[in-house]
């Protein structure tokens, strides 16, 4: 682990930047038609509940990474397969967002260059990042996110005063029933970004004040929830519904009709930056985590010595886990949540917490009372046998 | 809490633990080669080795007098021409001893001596000497040596003068309204000019001497109480360990103690204005004055610093703030605006309107070079036009300008070698570049210029914006004697933001930069908004 510390609000600036993302950009929960953006309301507060299970268990470890305190749950080996697990996981999702990002920008601009030149731009500066350490990323973060918001609030106001905005298109708040927005929320937007936050746990144990750190996080996951529904909603209201689903960008397409004075229009460079700035955060986050996860579980001293061949691995993963763009989404929408969010963001966690807390009220116990301690050891060493 | 933070956001770098090495203290012997150590007690000897060792210079004058009668003692004033005061001394030292001595038995000499030293003399400061590695530097500083037949120790008088250059306005940081002195070469002018501005008995300096031959004098100047102590220890402990034969400006200070070599971006500030120096030792900064230059250190730098002057404070604050915004702009102007062109012809045509980039289309018609090659022939002339207008002499310089008009303008378009477009982009680029208050500054950001132009036209925008972003990672992993570079912004210090990229009223400005000074960090008391007068204090 490397000795940095970041504080209350970084981490709150990274969560959001996190959460928003390439999330921003896309059409997600789109399913639910006028309804996407509740879904991604109730989508933050199942977050939200994620979130205590990571501080949960950070706060039974606090002082050692997800890596670590695996291994000290599940036991050696068990443990360092399921860190493994998470390794994987983290760099087949960086690939994925890297290839999401690539792809974006292939169709958004740069029609006849190939994948491999872009991806590896982006790479090029995601190592860069990744080499600097979780505390520069921490402040460039903090450069960014005024940017960024500078750029929100300029686009809000630009928006409304071109009177795109019918709030009528947001009609009808329920069309398409109650049970589809939580079957939209379920297969998606609790996965991503919510549920992504578990890449977060990583990066407790780099704060000043460890003790804010729920209150913070979880207002930065509502917050973060907040704005995506803003957005979504603003969409859905100037594009209609139908045709939000039908654009690969909706905040693109948004922008695009922003058209003022004859003077104030082709905002183009206001996406392009709010992809970049997205993904290239959302990207090293991922790949901060799984460069400094692989570190603790082999024992590697300097993270250099990994960060350039994972960011090789990262960059060729991006190119081959798909044939096509229509295979990599299909990928996305049908594989990736049930086979891979589900279980690295949610089953693991809680099964981690539920043995976690047993052995925390064990060790309790055992220094209380020593008298009894062998009848509980009995008692508490079933449900590891049930593992 | 404040504490807290402080140790979070404070690190220092280990580069430069070096242990001191006793070398540096008396370094003199070693580079003078002194054949011996100690002053001998015959006069003769001593003036062979003084003239052995400085080699028979004829700036050294020694005035060769014998004092009293009954047996006379021979006696020797010894003053390095040019750099002491004559009128002292031939006033002050060489008439009172002869005067004082004249037709009266002197004998014993040791009685001489004392007496000599505490009667006779009317200097301030007046020393013994017994080593040759002491007698020389004091000898080269403008000092008077006066050596006696017959004892082994010299006296040395402070009568240090010579030609100074006066002060005079500053030639780089013109302000419109603010103080009109600037710094000269002499270092005792210097700390003198800071001290005139900060009456307070808490003003510490600390010299030393830094290079082997040179011997240069050095101060460094901070506020007890204000100062941060870590980061004063830290500036002894860099200067100290700074090991090399000469300084003959603050830019090799600079080189030796600076927290990241490779980097473009300037991460000490210099200065020739007193009243800057005096501000930012408020802050809570430390200065670095070196003998023999008009430019004086102050660290920790920070970022945002190098976009402010001091005329912000001296101005109304509505203005600063508008200034400073312009200064901004004008960075931002400065390091894409090139690169954007490019982007925006070669990638991006939609974004423009469509009259402009019809426009400009037309006039590219008549262009031989894709774009890139045309923006970097025009920047690349303009930089020699500016290198060439630095070194000139001024009688020459107006032809430069002449010519240069030339080169970037009408005459260029016409040959069909560049657009007008591409004039107008380059001359504004150029405009904002002098625009930006610090030359070290304005100068890094040119090298980056030239890569952001390159990446425009390898990606367009998507290439700028990965420039950018790899410039505000550099940016914010810089370092100044342990403060982020980057601060106030990042980290965000809510507190200290007033003064940034805005400037707040002064009496709203209530305390110093948190990270640079930590302690006493309240400036302005409560309630100093200015009000106008109530009925009840009129009445």
């Amino acid at each position: 682990m490397e000795k940095a510390k970041i504080d209350s609000i970084q981490l709150f600036i990274l969560v959001l930047l996190f959460e928003m993302g390439t999330s921003i950009v896309l059409a997600i929960g789109i399913e639910a038609k006028t309804s996407a953006w509740i879904t991604i309301l109730i989508g933050s507060l199942f977050g939200c509940l994620l979130f205590q299970v990571y501080i949960k268990l950070f706060q039974y470890y606090p002082n050692d990474l997800p890596t670590t305190y695996t291994r000290k749950i599940f036991g050696k080996y068990i443990g360092s397969l399921i860190s493994f697990l998470y390794i994987v996981y983290f760099i087949y999702l960086t690939a994925r967002v890297l290839r999401d990002f690539g792809e974006l920008l292939l169709t958004f601009a740069y029609r006849n260059t190939p994948l491999f030149i872009v991806n590896s731009i982006m790479i090029i500066v995601v190592i860069y990042g990744a080499k600097k350490g979780i505390e520069v990323i921490a402040r460039t973060a903090e450069l960014n996110f005024l940017l960024i918001y500078f750029m929100a609030i300029t686009g809000f106001i630009l928006i409304f005063m071109s009177g795109l905005i019918d709030i009528n298109r947001l009609k009808p708040l329920f069309g398409e029933g109650i049970l589809i927005i939580f079957k939209v929320v379920a297969t998606q937007t609790v996965y991503v970004p919510f549920g992504e936050m578990v890449i977060f746990s990583y990066l407790f144990p780099y704060l000043n004040h460890p003790k804010s750190t729920r209150r913070i996080g979880t207002f930065g996951i509502l917050l973060g929830g907040i704005n995506l529904a803003i957005t979504m909603a603003i969409n859905i209201a100037v594009l209609t519904a139908p045709k939000v689903e039908n654009t690969p960008f909706p905040l693109l397409t948004t922008i695009q009709q922003i058209q003022i004075a004859n003077f104030l229009e082709r905002l183009d460079v206001f996406f392009l930056v709010t992809l970049f700035i997205g993904a290239f955060f959302k990207i090293l986050l991922y790949f901060y985590v799984a460069v400094i996860a692989t570190t603790t579980l082999f024992n590697i001293k300097q993270k250099d010595s990994i960060v350039y061949p994972l960011g090789l691995v990262v960059l060729i993963l991006s190119i081959t886990t798909a044939s096509s763009y229509q295979e990599h989404i299909q990928e996305g929408l049908e594989v990736v949540p049930i086979y891979l969010h589900l279980p690295l963001q949610i089953i693991i966690p809680i099964l981690l917490l539920g043995i976690a807390m047993v052995k925390n009220k064990r060790k309790k116990k055992n220094s209380g009372q020593k008298a009894n301690s062998d009848q509980q050891n009995l008692e508490n060493s079933k449900p590891s046998t049930d593992m | 809490m404040a504490k807290a933070k402080w140790s979070k956001l404070f690190k220092l770098t280990n580069k430069h633990k070096k242990p001191i090495s006793p070398k540096t203290k008396d370094t003199s012997g070693e580079a003078n080669n002194i054949p011996k150590k100690y002053l001998d007690k015959q006069l003769g000897i001593n003036i062979q080795t003084l003239q052995q060792t400085t080699g028979n210079s004829d700036d050294i004058v020694i005035r060769k007098i014998e004092l009293g009668i009954n047996p006379s003692i021979k006696a020797a004033v010894i003053v390095t021409d040019g750099l002491v005061d004559d009128q002292l001394v031939s006033e002050f030292i060489i008439t009172t001893l002869l005067e004082e001595t004249k037709n009266k038995e002197i004998i014993p000499v040791e009685s001489l001596f004392d007496r000599i030293e505490k009667k006779f003399l009317t200097i301030a400061n007046v020393s013994s000497i017994y080593a040759w590695d002491e007698l020389f530097p004091s000898l080269l500083a403008g000092e008077a040596i006066i050596l006696i037949d017959g004892l082994a120790k010299a006296l040395s008088t402070s009568t240090r003068g010579g030609e100074k250059r006066s002060i005079t306005e500053p030639t780089t940081e013109l302000s419109i309204r603010g103080p009109k002195d600037s710094f000269t070469e002499s270092i005792r002018t210097n700390t003198s000019l800071i001290r005139r501005r900060i009456n307070n008995p808490n003003l510490w300096l600390h010299s030393m001497k830094i290079g082997k031959v040179t011997q240069t004098d050095i101060a460094i100047m901070y506020i007890n109480g204000i100062a941060n102590d870590k980061i004063v220890e830290e500036v002894k402990r860099r200067l100290n360990s700074i090991e090399v034969d000469e300084i003959l400006e603050t830019g090799y200070i600079e080189q030796f103690i600076e927290d990241e070599t490779f980097t473009t971006f300037p991460t000490i500030y210099h200065t020739e204005r007193p009243d800057v120096v005096a501000s930012n030792l408020m802050e809570g900064k430390i200065a670095i004055v070196v003998d023999g230059t008009p430019f004086v250190l102050t660290v920790p730098a920070l970022f945002i610093e190098f976009f402010q002057v001091p005329d912000d404070y001296y101005s109304r604050f509505d203005i600063s703030i508008a200034i400073r915004f312009l200064r901004v702009l004008v960075f931002f102007i400065s390091l894409i605006a090139p690169a954007t062109y490019i982007a925006v012809t070669t990638f991006h045509q939609e974004m423009v309107p469509t009259q402009l980039i019809i426009a400009i289309a037309a006039q590219r018609e008549a262009v031989p070079f894709p774009a890139f090659v045309e923006a970097m022939l025009m920047e690349i002339t303009f930089e020699i036009l500016r290198e060439a207008g630095v070194r000139l002499p001024r009688s020459i310089g107006q032809a430069v300008s002449i010519v240069g008009a030339l080169v970037i303008g009408q005459a260029a378009v016409d040959a069909g070698i560049v657009s007008p477009a591409m004039v107008i982009v380059v001359s504004i680029t150029a405009i904002a570049s002098f625009a930006t208050p610090s030359f070290a500054m304005a100068i890094s950001v040119r090298i980056i210029r030239f890569s952001l132009m390159f990446l425009a036209a390898f990606m367009g925008f998507y290439g700028i914006i990965f420039g950018l972003m790899i410039m505000t990672l550099h940016l914010c992993s810089l370092r100044s004697f342990g403060i982020p570079y980057m601060a106030p912004f990042a980290p965000i210090m809510a507190k200290n933001l007033g003064d940034s990229l805005i400037r707040l009223p002064l009496w709203k400005l209530k305390t110093r930069p948190k990270l640079i000074s930590q302690k006493n960090i309240t400036r302005t008391a409560d309630n100093q908004k200015p009000t106008p007068p109530t009925e009840e204090n009129n009445s």
